[in-house]
């Protein structure tokens, strides 16, 4: 367990990192923070699934 | 095939509503939208020689109108609506979000199949008012980044913030967002009457 605690991260910091994400590259390893997180989190899946879909819903204002 | 000057602007004047439709969401405010494509459709005409055809007159446009609300907007920034954005980007107020281990109080809900909404109207009519709901500054930083697709060292050098600030401001706008559309579409049941 203890080795795992570094590279873990709370859903404060992975939504936070996950908005971030579609601004522009994140550091490696807060990449990989973030994709174990999201193995592990449904909530924060949905979160990741709902910032996208926001994205694809503003694609319709540029028309 | 020649083309006269009326015949150009008129042209251009088709695509008004449109771009006017743009700027207002943007910079929500009328008058200020209404001088932003006046300028617009002037540039357009005075630069008519610059537009190839490559891209669709109304893309061509939108163009323009990207730098006069980027220039509309950091004029503004220079009036005391500035010290808003500051103030906008340092608030911390996502701890209510969160339980002391950081995680969601209200953890987000399966939204399903979200796409099919992006065809009805009453959901769009809903992301309107979520929009509208947003604090000015970080509503028009939001537009910038999604609609007019600036990328993010853009956003900053226009508006003189730094790059956390942005992230901040852009993370607000979003899980606001994502709380009204789940409040009023996705899952309205903890809606009052």
């Amino acid at each position: 367990m203890a080795r795992t605690v570094g590279i873990r991260i709370s859903c404060k910091d992975a939504s936070r990192l996950i908005s971030q994400m579609q601004d522009g590259n994140i550091p490696l390893r807060q990449w990989l923070r973030i994709r174990l997180h999201l193995l592990l989190c449904d909530a924060c899946n949905a979160f990741s699934r709902q910032m996208r879909f926001l994205r694809r819903a503003m694609e319709s204002y540029r028309h | 095939m020649p083309m006269t000057d009326s015949d150009f602007a008129s042209r251009c004047n088709i695509h008004r509503s449109y771009l006017l439709r743009v700027a207002v969401l943007q910079l929500r405010d009328n008058d200020l939208a209404e001088d932003v494509v006046q300028d617009t459709l002037l540039a357009a005409l005075q630069g008519a020689s610059g537009f190839s055809g490559r891209s669709s007159l109304k893309t061509w446009l939108t163009g323009i109108l990207k730098h006069k609300i980027v220039d509309a907007i950091r004029r503004k920034e220079r009036d005391p609506v500035r010290a808003s954005l500051e103030e906008e980007s340092q608030i911390e107020d996502f701890d209510a979000l969160f339980d002391e281990s950081g995680h969601w109080e209200n953890p987000p809900a399966d939204w399903g199949d979200p796409e099919q909404a992006l065809s009805q109207q009453q959901f769009l009519d809903i992301m309107q008012f979520c929009l509208e709901k947003l604090p000015p500054n970080t509503g028009r930083v939001f537009m910038m980044r999604e609609v007019m697709e600036l990328d993010s060292d853009e956003i900053c050098k226009e508006l003189s913030i730094t790059s956390t600030n942005l992230w901040v401001i852009l993370y607000r706008a979003r899980i606001a967002l994502r709380q009204c559309l789940e409040q009023h579409w996705f899952a309205p049941t903890g809606r009052t009457a």
